[in-house]
């Protein structure tokens, strides 16, 4: 059966499912406390999804690893349960769903049909796209063919993980497949990503409810991640902070400072170069992230990380210049010793923010506000 | 080279002086800003909050804060979908709020600077299904009883 016309809201819905309108302003609570929003923004985003209705979710696989889906239904707030059934209508997965083989297909196409245009295609890993895409292959079509296929009816693409974002390990040096990012195959469809290896769940669940709540594509950095959650580098947040400026280094694991919890960069730590949420929002419900737990961040967020040289290697200073066009001589002089090094590079992740955000500010309207006006 | 356990352990915490007393460096700047909202509450009627979980802080910190503030003498406890507390502090219209999911996880924790904090104001919406769902539960007699399409019994 195609979905009818009239789709309950979510609030009907709710209404239905006995859910409280305090349990739903709490859940918003928590998202806008995600989102970084206003706590008061919870009333409005509240009204706003108890008003609107579910969009169809027609949710792909390629070339990935599934830990990005694991993250997902690994989501503590809100649950998964909370995400799937009450705000978006999750009408294709092969990894999650009950039918398999022709069914699911059928599925597929039936929402595709019913929502043409209106749907959300979520997109897990990069498509090969070598030898005429046969590296990928799924109820006998190329992954280049359904990816194809699935994103002319889309209102727009969530790509999930580094793998959609920007090729990912797929795609690492030397490429055998030709493994290719999500944005670099779907030309003028509108296209967000939401990086990481794997991504936040709550960066996840947030960035979606955030299209439902909104009905458009967030605010994008120049590498279509959403700027709610992708707008500070993780040094910019990092709780370590302060040692970093008073030039404190850990230089072996193990030694005084990492015992102090003193700054990793000189043990490789990418957060100056890595925008994500990790020292924010966290992992494992607010637990802890890779820097709290003592490990330097690998930049798993950004393009091509898995090619940058050792994930134990201080930032060189020619990635300064290639991450956010901050020259040498902006960010001082950044191996003349390693406090010294810290200062410049904290001068320059600041000038990288300002610039970002400068340059957003300047630029027209960016994809976010194109071919996607419901 | 010395072993593990011959290295000294001594975190060193990051303060600034606020008045006579040390406090972390955020905390008196979260002060001021309760201050300045508490004040736009009794001149506009403009509630306001801060997520606490979005500011940098440190769990000493966060304890140092509530403690600045107090215990006052409200505290709600709401059962929707996991246990939600509202404390008022001993500043009136300072609430600490906290949700939780039904596993005890924490899903928020704000300071709300309000009359109310949000989560305990019944909508309009509920005040409406609330009557309709009260009258659809009385059964008095009406003088339409006998031309209901449902007929007497």
């Amino acid at each position: 059966m195609a979905r009818l016309e009239l789709e309950p809201t979510i609030g009907e819905l709710l209404d239905r499912q006995g859910v409280s309108r305090r349990s739903f302003f709490k859940y918003c609570t928590a998202m806008a406390s995600l989102l970084a929003l206003p706590p008061l923004a919870a009333r409005a985003m509240a009204e706003q999804l108890l008003a609107a209705r579910r969009p169809s979710v027609i949710y792909l696989s390629f070339q990935e690893c599934t830990g990005c889906l694991e993250s997902l239904t690994r989501s503590f707030a809100p649950t998964i349960e909370n995400l799937i059934f009450n705000v978006v209508s999750l009408d294709y997965d092969d990894t999650l769903m009950a039918a398999a083989g022709a069914q699911a297909e059928q599925a597929r196409e039936q929402a595709m049909r019913a929502n043409y245009g209106k749907y959300l295609l979520v997109v897990d890993g990069a498509v090969p796209t070598g030898d005429g895409g046969v590296y990928h292959c799924a109820a006998g079509r190329t992954g280049l063919d359904i990816l194809a296929t699935c994103a002319k009816g889309a209102a727009a693409i969530v790509c999930v993980g580094t793998c959609a974002s920007f090729g990912g390990l797929p795609s690492a040096d030397p490429n055998p497949t030709d493994a290719r990012a999500i944005s670099t195959l779907v030309p003028g469809k509108p296209v967000v990503n939401v990086s990481g290896c794997p991504p936040i769940p709550e960066v996840i669940a947030g960035t979606l409810l955030q299209y439902v709540t909104s009905g458009r594509v967030p605010d994008l950095d120049e590498h279509l991640r959403p700027t709610v959650f992708f707008g500070n580098s993780i040094h910019d947040r990092c709780y370590r902070r302060p040692f970093y400026d008073q030039g404190k280094f850990a230089k072996t694991f193990d030694d005084a400072g990492a015992r102090n919890g003193w700054c990793l960069y000189e043990l490789g730590c990418k957060g100056p170069t890595t925008y994500n949420a990790c020292a924010t929002v966290k992992w494992n419900n607010a637990v802890s992230f890779p820097i709290q737990s003592g490990h330097p961040c690998l930049g798993c967020a950004e393009p091509d990380f898995w090619d940058h040289g050792s994930f134990y290697s201080p930032i060189p200073s020619p990635r300064w210049g290639k991450a956010g066009e901050v020259s040498p001589a902006q960010a001082g002089a950044i191996a003349a010793g390693a406090a010294v090094a810290g200062a410049a590079i904290g001068v320059g992740s600041v000038l990288l923010g300002r610039r970002r955000i400068a340059r957003r500010q300047q630029e027209p309207k960016s994809q976010s506000d194109k071919g996607n006006e419901e | 080279m010395s072993t593990l356990a011959q290295i000294p352990v001594c975190v060193e915490p990051v303060t600034v002086s606020h008045g006579e007393a040390t406090v972390g460096g955020g905390i008196g700047a979260i002060l001021t800003e309760i201050a300045e909202r508490l004040e736009r509450l009794a001149r506009t009627g403009e509630p306001g909050a801060i997520d606490l979980r979005s500011l940098p802080i440190s769990p000493a910190d966060r304890a140092q804060l509530l403690q600045a503030l107090g215990t006052g003498e409200v505290d709600a406890r709401v059962q929707a979908n996991g246990e939600s507390r509202i404390r008022e502090t001993a500043v009136h219209g300072v609430w600490w709020t906290q949700h939780r999911d039904l596993d005890g996880a924490l899903l928020a924790s704000l300071i709300e600077i309000a009359r109310i904090p949000d989560i305990l104001i019944v909508g309009a919406d509920d005040l409406l299904r609330g009557a309709s769902r009260l009258r659809a539960s009385l059964s008095f007699p009406s003088a339409a009883q006998g031309e209901s399409p449902h007929g007497t019994t």
